[in-house]
């Protein structure tokens, strides 16, 4: 041949290094997003803490997540739920304050929502909760969490390992969670 | 590693920070967007989140009446399915009846009230209160005169008709019109004539061996299609192990025709001379042994099966043979509708197909004509149906400048009349004309005032389906949701404006809840032991979505006096000349559309045609060898043309159907009701003469004749079926077929026949 490749290659040579850096500096970013801002620990209008009122207090669960056992949905508490309490209780402190706001402008609570399953799975929780399963186990330790943050993966994979390890009838069946 | 001098420092520094910048947007991009959880401040108690809550009520969709279930989440209607209690649909819904979320949730509809700002029909309404409104609309109707408002409102029954009559009583006015396209004026007008019956019977298709169709696309649209489809099947299934046989006699293929296992082209018109001739077989072979016998004989001697056959197109031999399947069929029933009821013979045709059923004894019997008992309360209804004669002396009273304010309810003549009619021209001679619709069609564009009325699904009435299924039977409308918009109930409109007027003595109720209360509370006292348990009988309406009484027809109902003498049937009247118009336009009910209404819901427009499987558009349907000769195929925009006007529409070259007939389904050509439904297809309705059946007054909607002429230009057909013929594919098999005499055509695995002789005869294999 008479033509070689050679002559161009030396010539981009500079470039190359240019490129080399930049595509790092992708890959760097990349993970720094993953690893820094994962998105699983959002911070909430209130900042409600778990740790006190599930894990100091021993509320049950299912005392403000009242659905979780009929409906597919758990629910989050509704203002006055949380007024039960705390028209008395803690009245003064900030967080609180913020809370008897809300209540009376009867304004609705807009929390980030934190294990967020994408619209075409059909998960429903009265099943779950109905079977016995503990809320921790896909939640997490919850009641230790000042900030909810997620813990589990909420991919198909943790779904089909319990599935199969618990033999569920169906359990492995497309339909059964993509309907 | 190369030295690096300062420029090349810095562009490797700008490289690596613009990488991963951009790295980390990418991340960011392909993240899963946050969604929020938001509780309410209070819950409320008539649902708990993620848990459906089902209520029953009444469909509203079409006059049928079936019962529906609605399944709602949060407060919101997500669908609507049959209510398995109801006697009329048992579970299913057609799929009008499913649409209903698309009547809730369509965006064209009328949010609150609303004045006409421009001119009439300039659709530049602004909104204002309801006070204004109503005491505007109250304003003018005290001033009218006696007999000088006419309520024109949608076929309606049960308590809400009663206040309609009760309403139109204070205001000294007798014209209260009821208008449908489709009621079945002639059906009426036929049983009254024959039996003396002022109701519909109840036609037991469920229990019948051998159905004789003339014209009724009854699995369609023909009174009550969900319950005659329910009653096929069942009938197919084998009663005592008979599988029921139908045939079908019409011009142009309908639904029920293609179900059917004889599919039988008569020319539009002439079912009657058909029916006669089968009657008068059915005597003189002796099949009929009634003490009337020799009246009969006497009645129907000159309705030869030789002179239908020249009449009718239908072979001598065919007449025979229905006869005798007919008269051994046990039981066997016949029942009219489509071109044979809508046509300027249309009651004599009817008369004609019920005298067929008295002559095989099924009257009163399963599988025959049941006749209901009276209506538990509505009946008033019935006489206040408009046919098309009342129509034009609407139109009359308007010119004449004797209409001071004109009520319009849910209805669209605007639409549904022949342009002929003159109806659009007339409203703009009405001072004052107030819509109470919950959209903006054709007719409520010309309004002044709109008060606009809560959906179906969002108010309360009651309904008694008409003509129902034997034995009485009741359910109650109510909402299913809260009202999405500043609309109200119709009943409470009606409330309101004769609270303003005045009317406190006759019409005492505050809400037409009230007023349902009140009446069920007289329909609970009919059989009731205890008066003090009404709110739990309520409840028990309310919930399972129905009540019925085991009550039937007791007395055997008999032949009118002299109804068997004047059994005759006159020559059908064709507006247009044949040399002009070639061509017999044979307009029906869309199994979408219905008669326009639901042409802006989306899901019916994307329904396929089940004939055609032609979505959103209107088109001509025509004859594979009229199409040839005239060189058309699929596609070819061709105009149709009548003695009164025309429209444009694609080609679709149609096996089933007379050669000199076309076919047009009606229910496109809007140029109101909103996004979905304007400026799509054509209304073959405005091109109609205006003929009628002076027996009944009612519109002859296959007695155009039109022309058809090709403009030379395309269009694509949207259709989801592909080829209609099979190519040697083999999808559709046949079990053998009857043998072809003169030429044939084959088409699919159904050969077509056409005798050398006058007469043209299709068997299905």
């Amino acid at each position: 041949m008479g033509v070689s490749i050679v002559p161009t290659l030396k010539v981009l040579k500079p470039a190359a290094r240019i490129v080399l850096v930049a595509l790092v500096g992708i890959a760097v970013g990349y993970f720094a997003n993953a690893a820094f801002f994962p998105g699983t620990k959002p911070e909430q209008p209130i900042a409600f803490s778990h740790r006190i009122h599930a894990g100091d207090n021993e509320i049950p669960c299912l005392y403000c997540h009242v659905q979780a056992r009929r409906s597919i949905s758990a629910g989050v508490p509704s203002v006055n739920k949380c007024m039960g309490c705390h028209a008395e209780v803690a009245a003064d402190r900030p967080q609180v304050a913020l809370l008897t706001n809300y209540w009376e402008n009867r304004e609705p609570i807009s929390w980030i929502k934190v294990h967020d399953l994408p619209d075409f799975v059909h998960f429903t929780h009265k099943r779950h909760v109905a079977a016995g399963i503990e809320c921790q186990t896909c939640h997490g330790p919850v009641e230790t969490m000042e900030v909810v943050s997620r813990e589990a993966p909420v991919k198909m994979g943790l779904c089909l390992d319990c599935h199969r390890k618990n033999e569920v009838q169906y359990g492995t069946d497309c339909w059964t969670c993509h309907k | 590693m190369a030295n690096v001098d300062r420029r090349e420092f810095l562009r490797l520094v700008g490289a690596g920070g613009v990488g991963a910048g951009a790295g980390f947007m990418l991340a960011e991009s392909i993240k899963h967007p946050v969604e929020y959880l938001i509780p309410y401040p209070v819950p409320p108690e008539e649902f708990s989140p993620g848990i459906a809550t089902w209520y029953n009520s009444v469909c509203g969709m079409c006059p049928a009446g079936c019962g529906i279930s609605v399944r709602t989440r949060e407060g919101r209607a997500k669908k609507i399915e049959g209510n398995p209690l109801h006697p009329v649909n048992q579970g299913k819904l057609c799929a009008l009846g499913h649409a209903g979320l698309q009547v809730l949730y369509n965006p064209d509809r009328l949010t609150g009230p609303m004045i006409q700002n421009g001119e009439r029909g300039a659709d530049e309404f602004v909104k204002t209160t309801w006070e204004d409104g109503l005491s505007r609309t109250a304003d003018r109707l005290a001033a009218a005169r006696q007999d000088g408002i006419y309520f024109l409102t949608q076929g309606v029954r049960g308590h809400l008709a009663n206040l309609f009559e009760l309403f139109m009583g204070e205001l000294s006015s007798d014209r209260l019109l009821h208008y449908d396209f489709a009621h079945p004026h002639a059906l009426y007008a036929a049983n009254k004539r024959l039996f003396g019956e002022h109701q519909l019977p109840y036609y037991d298709i469920r229990n019948t061996r051998y159905l004789l169709s003339f014209g009724a696309d009854y699995l369609t649209n023909w009174l009550s299609p969900v319950h005659h489809s329910l009653g096929f099947g069942h009938s197919r299934h084998g009663n005592d192990g008979v599988r029921g046989r139908f045939v079908q006699i019409e011009p142009r293929m309908s639904i029920s025709g293609a179900a059917a296992d004889e599919w039988i082209p008569a020319r539009p018109g002439t079912e009657g001379f058909l029916a006669l001739s089968v009657a008068h077989r059915i005597v003189a072979d002796g099949h009929y042994e009634g003490d009337d016998a020799g009246e009969w004989r006497k009645a129907l001697s000159a309705w030869s099966p030789g002179r239908a056959a020249s009449l009718t197109g239908v072979s001598e031999a065919t007449i025979s043979r229905l006869a005798r399947e007919f008269a051994r069929a046990d039981p066997a029933l016949a029942i009219g509708g489509g071109a044979a009821a809508n046509h300027t013979n249309g009651v004599d045709n009817l008369v004609a197909v019920s005298a067929l059923n008295y002559l095989v004894g099924n009257i009163g019997k399963p599988g025959g004509v049941v006749f209901n008992p009276e209506p538990v309360t509505g009946a008033s209804a019935i006489d206040r149906q408009a046919n098309y004669r009342t129509m034009q002396k609407l139109v009359e009273d308007a010119r004449d400048g004797k209409i001071d304010v004109l009520i319009v309810n849910n209805t669209n003549p605007a639409f549904s009349l022949p342009l002929a009619s003159g109806f659009r021209e007339a409203m703009a001679a009405i001072p004052t004309i107030v819509s109470l619709s919950s959209f903006i069609d054709e007719t409520t564009l010309m309004a002044d005032v709109l008060l606009p009325s809560h959906t179906y699904l969002e108010g309360w009435a009651d309904d008694m389906p008409e003509p129902g299924v034997g034995f009485p039977v009741g359910a109650i409308s109510q909402p299913v949701v809260a009202p999405l918009y500043n609309s109200r109930s119709t009943g409470d409109i009606v409330l309101d404006l004769s609270g303003k007027l005045g009317f406190n003595e006759a019409i005492p109720w505050t809400s037409m809840e009230d007023v349902l209360k009140d009446g069920w509370r007289r329909i609970y006292e009919r059989g009731a032991p205890e008066p003090g348990d009404f709110d739990s009988f309520w409840r028990d309406v309310l919930v399972s979505g129905v009540w019925g009484e085991n009550v039937r027809r007791g007395d055997s109902v008999t032949i009118a006096p002299g109804a068997i003498e004047g059994m005759a049937v006159s020559e059908p009247r064709l507006a247009g000349e044949s040399g002009d118009y070639p061509f017999i336009l044979h307009p029906y009910l869309s199994s979408s559309m219905y008669d326009g209404r639901g042409a802006n819901l989306p899901w019916m427009q994307e329904l396929p045609d089940p004939m055609t499987s032609i979505v959103y558009g209107t088109w001509v349907e025509m004859n594979p060898v009229t199409a040839k000769e005239m060189g058309l195929t699929d596609g070819d925009l061709v105009t149709v043309t009548s003695g009164t006007g025309s429209i444009e529409a694609p080609v679709v070259v149609f096996p089933a159907i007379m050669p000199d007939v076309v076919a047009m389904p009606i229910g496109q050509g809007h140029d109101a009701l909103g996004r979905y439904a304007r400026n799509r297809g054509a209304n073959p309705i405005e091109i109609l003469a205006p003929e009628t059946d002076s027996a009944s007054g009612n519109l002859a909607t296959s007695a155009t004749r039109v022309a058809l002429a090709p403009t030379g230009r395309r269009a694509t057909l949207v259709k989801t079926g592909g080829e209609s013929r099979q190519l040697g594919r083999g999808i559709v098999q046949s079990t053998g077929s009857r043998s072809s005499r003169g030429h044939s055509a084959k088409l699919n695995s159904i050969p077509i026949v056409v005798e050398v002789a006058e007469s043209a005869v299709v068997e299905s294999a």
